[in-house]
């Protein structure tokens, strides 16, 4: 059985492709054979957080068209022996996705025994955003701590609900989670930001994790390594959590609430 | 064992009565200039108010010496406004005459319009112009029970609605009768679409970013009232041209 994840938001910059690329990769390291295609053609983005920009020879459009096939397009990881990467085309257009075309590739991923699929949706509520929900089994939705976003991702989760082939076939609804990042506990106590209890109060979808900010991602997006990797940094373990509980385990929210600096910790610096 | 029975074929035709639902249009004037000035006033804001519902026009008010107004001209100026007049009551001989010849139909023993005592008030500076009210609601109550999100809009035709869940910020709830929020209510809520003066808006936590009966609205750019804010809350109207909220 191949499972479908869909990463979206609405609002762009929030974090997709990193989520996407993360979520992928520890889905890989867990063992499960897994495809990661990006689905915003003409900003082609995850290639770059996936480090694998040299190496795309195809996109996601040529097997669409038919012009190559899907094993000349998966490029395998560096990192994780079971994951694959779709990029997308950089030089065509979002009109450029057919919804034959996606279902085709989607089948033909699935009959070569993949476990996972992960689609990096572009931001919006266009063409490009629909097709990557519109086979989705489940959805991971994006969201910082800010109101536009969390309005973005409201509407984005409408859409969900109304576009979604299992929405229309009438099957069992998209499985939907929330993934609240950029998250800082300090900002959120000090009233700055909007609090991931606060998110969750207004989007009403289960959480799956909350993911701080951190100088790490940055460091991470340049290095073409998924933040995921960055071991021992608290974005990694956020991730790893989320994975987790994903997957159906239990794990205690962490890095959400904010500790004062103690006297000791002022006087001998360290963040 | 007992066969069962075919069900039999429903004929190809069956009359029954029917209330029909419909907007009057009372004339105040029969004068040409004066009808097709108030006609583009009236209809300059919100072109597509109406779409294709029945029309009525109502004479009762006329003054009895009236000259017959254009008819046909009258007729077609309400459709090119999404209005679909059939028909004119409480006309005098004269103007049923004319009406006849411009292939309306002539309705007798209609309950007479209420006489206009007062000249016409300003209309209220944020009222939306309100058709007449329509006969009360007869359609089934509609029931959400998934939180509705930006950018969604359920209408209930006809009839009250009851949502179960959250009414999210850029989500619309419509009803020609009354709206019921047993959840926040942080999107829009526009109860009395068609103009029923006596719809209310009920909800257990409001935080709406609009509320409107009948067509007049409210917005709450600052806060409702710490009474109301984020409590249980009714909102309806008050002499025809007043959002009145109340706590619950």
């Amino acid at each position: 059985m191949t499972t479908i994840i869909t990463v979206t938001s609405g609002k762009g910059g929030v974090g997709k492709t990193t989520t996407s690329a993360s979520i992928a990769s520890g889905l890989a390291l867990r063992g499960f054979k897994t495809a990661v295609i990006d689905f915003d053609v003409g900003l082609r983005n995850l290639d770059l957080i996936m480090g694998c920009e040299r190496r795309v020879v195809y996109d996601f459009v040529n097997v669409i068209q038919g012009d190559a096939n899907l094993h000349q397009v998966l490029i395998k990881d560096k990192h994780c022996d079971n994951l694959f990467v779709l990029p997308a085309s950089q030089t065509r257009d979002k009109d450029a996705l057919t919804e034959e075309g996606v279902e085709k590739v989607l089948k033909e991923l699935e009959h070569q025994g993949f476990d996972y699929i992960v689609c990096d949706s572009p931001a919006g509520i266009e063409h490009g955003a629909v097709m990557a929900l519109t086979f989705a089994d489940e959805a991971i939705v994006v969201t910082n701590p800010e109101v536009s976003s969390v309005r973005d991702s409201d509407r984005i989760l409408g859409i969900i609900q109304s576009k979604s082939r299992r929405a229309i076939e009438g099957r069992e609804p998209v499985k939907e989670h929330l993934l609240v990042t950029r998250y800082s506990p300090k900002r959120a106590h000090e009233g700055e930001m909007l609090t991931y209890t606060d998110i969750q109060e207004l989007l009403r979808i289960p959480l799956l994790g909350v993911i701080p900010e951190s100088e790490a991602v940055l460091q991470a997006s340049n290095q073409g390594i998924p933040a995921i990797h960055q071991k021992a940094t608290p974005v990694a373990d956020a991730y790893q959590d989320a994975i987790g509980r994903f997957l159906g385990e239990e794990h205690p929210l962490r890095f959400v609430e904010y500790e004062k600096p103690g006297l000791i910790k002022r006087l001998f610096g360290g963040k | 064992m007992p066969r069962r029975r075919e069900p039999r074929p429903a004929p190809a035709l069956e009359l029954k009565t029917t209330r029909l639902a419909g907007i009057q249009v009372i004339l105040n004037s029969a004068e040409h200039a004066a009808l097709d000035t108030h006609l583009s006033t009236l209809f300059a804001a919100t072109p597509d108010f109406f779409g294709g519902e029945a029309a009525v026009f109502e004479c009762g008010r006329l003054p009895a010496d009236a000259a017959s107004p254009d008819w046909a001209w009258l007729a077609r100026e309400l459709k090119s406004r999404g209005l679909n007049p059939f028909a004119v009551q409480n006309a005098s001989a004269e103007l049923a005459a004319a009406a006849q010849q411009a292939g309306l139909l002539v309705l007798n023993d209609v309950a007479p319009a209420p006489t206009a005592a007062e000249p016409e008030p300003v209309p209220e500076p944020e009222a939306v112009p309100a058709p007449e009210p329509a006969p009360s609601a007869t359609a089934p109550t509609r029931i959400i029970d998934k939180p509705l999100r930006s950018g969604q809009r359920v209408y209930a035709a006809g009839g009250d609605i009851v949502v179960l869940a959250a009414v999210n910020p850029g989500a619309e709830v419509i009803a020609d009768g009354s709206i019921h929020v047993y959840a926040p209510l942080k999107g829009r809520a526009l109860a009395g679409a068609r103009g029923d003066t006596s719809a209310r808006i009920f909800t257990t936590h409001l935080e709406a970013e609009l509320v409107s009966i009948a067509g007049v609205y409210r917005t709450f750019d600052a806060a409702p009232d710490a009474a109301v804010a984020r409590k249980p809350a009714q909102i309806r109207l008050a002499d025809a041209s007043q959002i009145v909220i109340e706590p619950l």
